[in-house]
Formats: C-alpha cells, sequence, structure tokens
C-alpha cells in the first residue's frame, strides 16, 4: 500500500501539508484576532480608556433622557470639566459613565455620590470604577476603620474610599497596583472573624455568649500579644439569613401545597427515609418521614388524577431495574390543591348566585312595595266602607235615620250584603278588619326600604370584577405538578443541606495569630456546653481583582480558546475534505493487495498509524502557531486529539470520501502510475478542498 | 502468449479460483463460460493485477506477470485491453479524452493521441459523439467508448469481463457486432467472458468451462457442444438448443 507513495504522490502530499498548516494557523488566528480587535473596541467604547470615568450610574431605562440632562446639569454646576456617556442599557437599565475632574476625584467626592447624583431621576444605585485602584469587598464593620487607616499610610495610595462594605483604594498611578494589592493582603491576614453560629431554633444572648467566648480565648491566649474583641452584630450578612428563612419557608409552603402521601405499611415491611415507592397509575413516592407507625412520603414522579377525596392505591417496592417489587402496603393521597381549587370554583359559583339573587331581591322589594301600597289603598277603603257600615247600623239600630222607603231598601239590601261578604270573606267582620289594621304598614314600609337599600348596596358591589379576581388568583395558584414540587423540595433541601441555617451568631474580632476554626470548635462546644454550635473562620475583606484587568484577561483566554476550537474544526474539516479521499482510495488499495501479512502485520493496519500522525501533525502544529489555549489542552493531550481525529478520520474515511472504484480499477488496467490515479482519477471529483485546488496545477485532464 | 498454472485466489474463507490452468495461443480467442460467482472475472483480473492472486503463475509473452512492480507492471497493463462490464468510463472526462487521455499520460504528445483517439472511436461508430460526457451516452455507446479506449493502445491481449451483461437486451446487439468485428480483423488474442452462446459459438476457437474456480472443460465450441463432458458444458448446449 505504501508503495503507493513511491511513485512521488508523497512530494504533493507534503506540499498538502505545509499548506495546511500554515493556512489552519492563519486562519484560527486571524479569527481569533477579529474577535479580539471587536471586543477590544467594544469594550473600550463602553467603558472608556483606562481612568476615563470613575463612577457607573445606574438609571431606569424609561428616565434616560431627562437623566441625562440632569447629569449635564450637576457636572457643570458642580465639577466644571467632567465626562459622561451612555453605554449599555440591560435588562431596564441604561448606565451612564461620569469622569470626575481630577480636581472633584476625591474620598469626600466619591463618598458622597448619593448626595450628589441622589436626585437624579430614576437613579437605582451606582458602581464605582476608579482607577488605578484595588478593590476589598466585604471589608468587616468591625476592622474597617483599622485597616483604612493602616492602607492610607501605604506608599502609593492616594486615598482609600468606604462604599457599602467595600473600600476602594485608588491608588496615584498603576504601576502600584500590584506592591499595594501585596501589602493590603499582608494587613488583612492580621485579622480574622471567628463565628461562632447557633443552630435554628437555639435562643441565646448572644451578647452574653459572645463574653464567655471571648473569656475562653483570652484564657488559651499565651502570649498575650493577640487582640480579640466580641464584634456581634445582628446586621453583618442579613442577606444571606434572610434568603434562607424565605428557603425554608418556601419549602415548608411548596409541602402543604403537595399532595399529602401517608403509606400504611403492611405488618413485617420496614421502609427506609428516601426509599421509593411505585404506585399504580406510574406514581412514585419517596418515603420522607418515618413517625411510629405514620409513614409519610412525597411525589417525586407522576401526577395523582385530581380529585378532593382521599385517594387510596397499593405501593410497591422500587426494584433497582425501575419494576415493581414486592406489595408494601397501602398509599392514602389527599390533595390540598386540588381542594383549594375545589373551593375557589365553589365560592365563584356562590358569587354568580348571588348576584343573581341580588337582582331578583331587587325585583322582589319593588314588587312588595307596590303590593304594600295596593293593600295599604283596599285597607283605607275598608276602613271608609266599615265607617259607613257602623253609621249605617247605628242608624238602623236608633231609626233615627229619617229615609225614604227606597232609602231603607237600599241599606237594608247592602246591609244583608255586607254581612255576607264579611263573614265569607274577612271573617268575624270587625274582628278581621281590627288586625288587620294593627298591622303597621309604615314599620313595614321601613323595613323594606332597609332591604331595598341593602339589596342595592350588594348591587353596588362589583361581583364581576370580585370573580374576575378570585379567578384570576386560581389560575395563577402555581401551576406545578406533584411531581415537580417534590423535585424542588429535594432541591432546596439539597442547597440547604450545604448552608447552616441562619440561627443565632456570635461573631469575634481577631487580630494576631489566627486561629483554627476546627480547633476551637470542640474548645466551645465543651466549654459552653452546647454541642451543637459550629465555628467558622473568615476573613475580614477579600482583594477583588481591578474589574478591567480581569475583563482583559477572560477576552484573551476567550480568544485562546475559540483560536483552539477552530484549530480543531479546521483540523476535522481539512482531514474531511482533503484527507478522507486519500484514505478512503488506500484502504481500497490495500484490500485489493495480496494477502501475504503474517502474525501482527495482519492485526496492524499502517494506514491508522498514518492517519493518527497527519492529524497529529496538523493538529499540533495548527494549534500551537494559532497561539490556541485550551484549559486543560496540554501538549500531550493534543497529541493526541489529533492522532484520535486522524484515526477516526481513516476509519470513517469512505463515509465522508466514498471511493469511484470503477474509475480507479480503470485507471490501474489503463497503466497509469498511482499518482497519476490521485492526480486525475480519484482527486478531480472529491470534495473542493485544498488538496483539491493544489491538484488543479497537478492535473493534466 | 497467455499461460497461467495453479491459480489460487481467496477471498477470507471464499475460494474463488482453486488451481487454474490455462494456455492462450498469440491470436487465440477464447471464450469463458461458467455460472455466477464461478471466478471468471477474478481470473481475467488476475491477468492485468487488478486482482493480486495468491499464489500460482501468470506468463504473459515470457514475462512473468506477478513479479512485476511499478513501471514494468505499468507497461504490462498499457499492452493488456481490459473491457469492464460496468464500462467503467471516467465520468468528468469526455468521450474523446477518455479514450485518449492514457496515452498522453504514458507519455504521448496530445495531437498524437488525438488522432489515435479518434481512429479508435471511428472503429466502434462513435467519432460524432466524442464531445460528450459519458453519461450522455446510452448504454451500448457507452461500452463502445470503453472498447475504443481498451483498443487505442494496440493491445496484444484484449481481455473481455462479460462486456454485454449490464447492458438492455436491445443494445447488445451493437456491441457484439463491434466484437466480432474486431475479432475478424485484428490478430489481438482474445479472452472473452461471456454468457452469449451464439456469439461464442460464432467467434470462439475455443470455450473454457469453469465452476466452482476451477477449469471443467475446454475445446473447440462444435465439439464441446456436440459432446460435452461436464454439466456446466450439457447446461450450455440446452441454453443453445432453446
Ligand atoms: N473483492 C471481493 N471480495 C470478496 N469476495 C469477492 C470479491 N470479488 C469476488 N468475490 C467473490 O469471489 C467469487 C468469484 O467472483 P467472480 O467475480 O470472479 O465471479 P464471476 O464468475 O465473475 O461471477 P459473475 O458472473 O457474477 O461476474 C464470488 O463468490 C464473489 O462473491
Ligand atoms: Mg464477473
Amino acid at each position: 500500500m505504501l508503495v503507493f507513495f513511491r511513485d512521488g504522490f508523497y512530494k504533493d502530499l507534503i506540499i498538502l501539508l505545509v499548506l495546511t498548516v500554515i493556512v489552519g494557523a492563519v486562519f484560527s488566528q486571524g479569527i481569533a484576532w477579529a474577535i479580539d480587535t471587536y471586543f477590544g473596541d467594544t469594550l473600550d467604547g463602553m467603558i472608556g480608556e483606562y481612568g476615563e470615568y470613575d463612577v457607573i450610574l445606574h438609571i431606569r431605562e424609561e428616565a434616560k433622557e431627562t437623566a441625562l440632562r440632569e447629569l449635564e446639569r450637576i457636572g457643570e454646576e458642580s465639577f466644571p470639566g467632567y465626562r459622561v456617556n451612555q453605554t449599555l442599557t440591560i435588562a431596564g437599565q441604561a448606565n451612564f459613565f461620569f469622569g470626575f475632574p481630577d480636581a472633584y476625584r476625591t474620598r469626600e467626592v466619591l463618598e458622597s455620590i448619593t448626595s450628589y447624583f441622589g436626585a437624579v431621576p430614576g437613579i437605582n444605585g451606582y458602581t464605582l470604577m476608579v482607577e488605578p485602584s484595588v478593590l476589598i469587598r466585604g471589608v468587616h464593620p468591625a476592622a474597617r476603620e483599622d485597616v483604612r487607616e493602616q492602607i492610607e499610610e501605604l506608599e502609593g495610595v492616594k486615598f482609600v474610599v468606604k462604599d457599602g462594605n467595600n473600600l476602594v483604594i485608588v491608588l496615584l498611578n498603576e504601576d502600584w497596583i500590584s506592591g499595594v494589592t501585596k501589602k493590603i493582603e499582608d494587613i488583612l491576614q492580621q485579622y480574622q472573624i471567628l463565628e461562632l453560629r447557633f443552630p435554628m431554633g437555639f435562643e441565646v444572648d448572644t451578647q452574653e455568649v459572645g463574653d464567655q467566648a471571648l473569656a475562653i480565648l483570652h484564657a488559651q491566649n499565651t502570649t498575650g500579644e493577640d487582640v480579640y474583641k466580641n464584634v456581634t452584630s445582628a446586621e453583618y450578612g442579613e442577606d444571606l439569613d434572610a434568603f434562607l428563612k424565605t428557603l425554608v419557608e418556601m419549602r415548608d409552603f411548596l409541602g402543604s401545597y403537595a399532595s399529602q402521601v401517608r403509606i400504611i405499611p403492611e405488618p413485617g415491611v420496614e421502609l427506609g427515609v428516601g426509599e421509593l415507592i411505585l404506585l399504580e397509575d406510574d406514581l412514585t413516592i419517596e418515603v420522607t418521614g418515618m413517625y411510629g407507625d405514620l409513614v409519610e412520603a412525597m411525589i417525586v414522579e407522576g401526577s395523582p388524577v385530581q380529585s378532593t377525596d382521599r385517594i387510596v392505591q397499593k405501593g410497591y417496592r422500587y426494584r433497582n431495574d425501575g419494576e415493581r417489587g414486592e406489595f408494601i402496603g397501602d398509599v392514602e393521597i389527599e390533595n390540598e390543591r386540588y381542594r383549594l381549587a375545589y373551593a375557589v370554583d365553589e365560592s365563584l359559583r356562590l358569587l354568580a348566585e348571588l348576584e343573581e339573587l341580588s337582582v331578583q331581591a331587587s325585583t322582589a322589594v319593588d314588587n312588595a312595595e307596590a303590593v304594600l301600597t295596593t293593600f295599604q289603598e283596599a285597607l283605607m277603603q275598608l276602613e271608609v266602607l266599615q265607617v259607613q257600615m257602623r253609621q249605617l247600623n247605628e242608624g238602623i239600630a236608633s231609626g233615627e235615620a229619617k229615609s225614604s222607603g227606597e232609602q231603607f231598601l237600599v241599606t237594608l239590601l247592602l246591609n244583608g250584603l255586607f254581612q255576607t261578604l264579611a263573614q265569607g270573606v274577612i271573617n268575624t267582620g270587625e274582628e278581621s278588619l281590627d288586625s288587620l289594621q294593627n298591622l303597621d304598614i309604615e314599620e313595614m314600609r321601613k323595613s323594606l326600604a332597609g332591604i331595598s337599600t341593602q339589596i342595592s348596596n350588594v348591587q353596588e358591589i362589583d361581583v364581576t370584577a370580585i370573580m374576575e379576581q378570585i379567578g384570576f388568583v386560581r389560575d395563577t395558584l402555581p401551576d406545578l405538578n406533584d411531581a415537580e414540587i417534590g423535585q424542588s423540595i429535594r432541591l432546596i433541601n439539597t442547597y440547604l443541606a450545604g448552608q447552616v441555617i441562619p440561627g443565632e451568631r456570635v461573631q469575634l474580632l481577631i487580630q494576631g495569630k489566627p486561629l483554627d476554626a476546627k480547633v476551637f470548635e470542640t474548645i466551645f462546644q465543651e466549654e459552653l456546653e452546647n454541642p451543637y454550635l459550629h465555628t467558622y473562620s473568615t476573613s475580614v475583606g477579600m482583594v477583588s481583582p481591578d474589574a478591567r484587568g480581569e475583563v482583559f484577561r477572560i477576552l484573551k483566554e476567550v480568544r485562546s480558546i475559540v483560536a483552539g476550537m477552530l484549530s480543531i474544526i479546521f483540523t476535522m474539516i481539512v482531514l474531511i475534505l482533503d484527507h478522507a479521499t486519500i484514505f478512503s482510495t488506500l484502504k481500497y488499495v490495500r484490500a485489493c493487495e495480496r494477502p501475504d501479512k503474517r502474525g501482527w502485520k495482519r492485526l496492524f493496519n499502517p494506514l491508522f498509524f498514518l492517519g493518527g500522525t497527519l492529524g497529529t501533525v496538523i493538529l499540533t502544529s495548527v494549534y500551537y502557531l494559532s497561539r490556541s489555549q485550551i484549559p486543560f489542552f496540554s501538549l500531550p493531550f493534543v497529541v493526541l486529539l489529533g492522532f484520535v481525529l486522524g484515526v477516526l478520520i481513516v476509519a470513517f474515511a469512505e463515509r465522508f470520501s466514498p471511493v469511484h472504484s470503477m474509475e480507479l480499477m480503470a485507471g490501474q488496467s489503463l497503466g497509469l502510475s498511482n499518482v497519476q490515479i490521485m492526480r486525475e482519477v480519484v482527486i478531480p471529483p472529491s470534495r473542493p478542498g485544498l488538496l483539491n485546488i493544489l491538484n488543479r496545477f497537478k492535473q493534466q485532464f | 502468449m497467455l499461460e497461467i498454472k495453479d491459480l489460487h485466489k481467496s477471498y477470507g474463507k471464499l475460494v474463488a479460483l482453486d488451481g487454474v490452468d490455462l494456455r492462450v495461443s498469440k491470436g487465440e480467442t477464447v471464450v469463458i463460460m461458467g455460472p455466477s460467482g464461478c471466478g471468471k472475472s477474478t481470473l481475467i483480473r488476475c491477468v492485468n493485477r487488478l486482482t493480486e492472486p495468491d499464489t500460482g503463475t501468470i506468463l504473459l509473452g515470457g514475462k512473468n506477470v506477478l513479479s512485476l512492480n511499478g513501471r514494468e507492471l505499468q507497461n504490462l497493463r498499457r499492452n493488456v485491453g481490459f473491457v469492464f462490464q460496468q464500462f467503467n468510463l471516467i465520468g468528468r472526462l469526455t468521450v474523446l479524452e477518455n479514450v485518449m487521455f492514457h496515452l498522453v499520460l504514458g507519455g504521448m504528445n496530445q495531437d498524437e493521441a488525438r488522432v489515435k483517439g479518434r481512429l479508435a472511436l471511428e472503429k466502434v461508430g462513435l467519432r460524432s459523439t466524442e464531445d460528450r460526457r459519458p453519461h450522455e451516452l446510452s448504454g451500448g455507446q457507452q461500452q463502445r467508448v470503453g472498447i475504443a479506449r481498451a483498443l487505442v493502445t494496440n493491445p496484444e491481449i484484449m481481455l473481455w469481463d462479460e462486456p454485454t451483461a449490464s447492458l438492455d437486451p436491445i443494445l447488445v446487439g451493437e456491441v457484439l457486432e463491434v466484437m466480432e468485428e474486431l475479432v475478424k480483423t485484428t490478430a489481438t488474442t482474445m479472452v472473452i467472458v461471456t454468457h452469449e452462446v451464439s456469439f461464442a459459438l460464432r467467434v470462439a476457437e475455443r470455450i473454457v468451462f469453469m465452476d466452482k474456480g476451477q477449469v471443467v472443460e475446454q475445446g473447440a465450441p462444435s465439439k464441446v457442444f456436440e459432446n460435452p463432458q461436464s454439466d456446466i458444458a450439457r447446461l450450455y448446449r440446452k441454453l443453445l438448443v432453446n
């Protein structure tokens, strides 16, 4: 097979290789350089030249025009010679860079940013970026002034600005950065905060415990040179505490929101916390707690049917292969979430009914009033009639009535008629009428009016709005299913496991020889008689790298990584476009050869070795010529990667570049040399890579 | 002219040639017949080393073919015309280029090669198609280009590997005609693998029957067809009678 190279094709191959490496290096480095330049320029445009700006003002996007005008006004009024520049707007927040003229670049000004710019419309905070400077983050308040004084004494330091919990050390010029940084680290190292934490639920008097702990420290202090202070304060680190507490609350809330799962184990069945149980309906639950006979669990996979009733299902052990194991007992599932949703739905219905009812009631009141009026009129007429009747009766009885015969007759008739009427309809006449009259119509009217007002009050309530609101609440009830809740709880638990749940805390400032927190943990546990407390050691501040320097360092890293990736991609492309053609041909030729190989030679395919070497040469050269640098990619790794790529290309050569075996065979039968076969038959119809392009200079047909 | 002795070739466990002996004299036309897979192609490909045999000897014009290498092998191959079943033309070259490019690559100047190429195309009746590409031609025409390409070097021997087997039945005739003409008008030694029985009867001086990698019977066409000794020969006689 290697005879193939003897008649001159190896020259083509070497030219190809050299050219490939050059093109690859230029390509990879060129693109990386372009990226570098682009980002570098963008960055300069964004954050200005070194030392050009001193503070970034974060301003709500909608206020940025007014804010800019205000900034310009402040600038002209208070800082003549100021510089301002609006840069990126990120997530609704515009960022203005503001630079003070040298005369105003002082500790006083930089510590009073809020008083100067606090009234700028839409302001949302600021970030100091004075250059050249060294930043110390999280400086403990107890040590701050001490540290500050010492740093101000350092050579090269112009002044020190307190910025929240940070200290910004402004330097005379950037040559001082590394020297001052080193010295600051030395200063910070003299201090240590020893922290005693008590688990949640422990109510301790932190001042008192702090003093006790201090006494213990003093007792341990042999030299007497070191200074210890009780610096326990409630403020420091409150944010994290609040966050952790919120997480705990959230977990409990989620827990109550999830389906409540109880297992009633069969006699003799042993369960353990964390064990998985499979239910019917493809549910998986995890045992979360065991309290005697009561075993609690939560759903970690699947959703139970939506039901407000208690669901009972059969539980089976979860076997390693994911199949159901033995039956372990009944499992009850109750879902408060569905109940809540049900209750909300019901109240919605009730409201709808109520609205309907109020309309009907108001109609009813109107009707009642009409009835009352009619009734009253009827009553009044009845009264008149009664009076007349009484007069009539009396007249008849006394005989005073001087009536004609006709009149008398009529009266008689009427009287009879009325008697009948009165008896038939209103029963014993006068009595009924009296009781009717006793009805307090006015009272009735009043209460009717009251009802009417109440009803119209009800009608005035915007029931529709309430219903909409409740509907909204129902819809926004977290749309989580049990499995998701289960996962969230697990997640929170995992996070909390790595955290100390906030509890009481005592802080001691140590100045001098650092103490070993672990050693003192045991001592404190014994002396304070509390085996649950933990002791941690923290520093009083951390020196952070200069932001800009950091950005450029990252950029450089990105550039090298991009170049590295490109080298790999380039090598793969070249191998696929060019070398796959060669290798598929060589593999074909090799297959046609007389198999006179014996022993290991039959197993050893020199093509793989050749491919690996080619891959190594190309990748390694391109990688290093383009100054690539991917983290964890050492030279041996790059060499190996190149080799593997090469071997892979050989293995799959036919896939990338199929052999036209018929044309190849024709070439052989016509007495062409191998190099001629490559140049005239194999390469021209192959993929258009470097090989193909180079070949055009050699090709005769 | 050609002398093959005890030739063996296996593809892994599969034995393709199992001790083949064959002699072909100068100018002779020999037709090889046999069932599919019996090793015919393997045998004639060994002659110009398109396939490497495992053991045995091949003498061609007095030269030991199997000992040749590099340039010597190339020279030998130029002296052997080979016609493929699938034509094996170079797809990207024109018809004329297909017929002449190997002359140029062998050192002849372009003009001379072109003249020779056109002459060869004329012999197979394809002068008019010289600027077309193979895929623009019918199968029969493509195979005739293949024939022209093989004979343009005036080879001492031509090897034909089922030249009509992949053709439409209608197109077989034109190719056979060209072949018959060639056999009659040139003195070239011909070894033809084919299933065309009546063609074999017309042109062959000797028919060789192969089966399972071995030569099972050979002789003049009249003799082998009238009085077949092997099962294979009897089978082919049946074909002829039908
Ligand atoms: N490159 C190869 N690799 C493996 N086996 C092969 C190869 N070429 C041929 N064979 C096998 O060798 C045997 C002989 O093949 P050969 O092509 O010589 O037969 P043939 O007589 O020409 O058949 P056909 O009439 O089908 O062309 C067959 O079984 C075939 O499958
Ligand atoms: Mg064949």
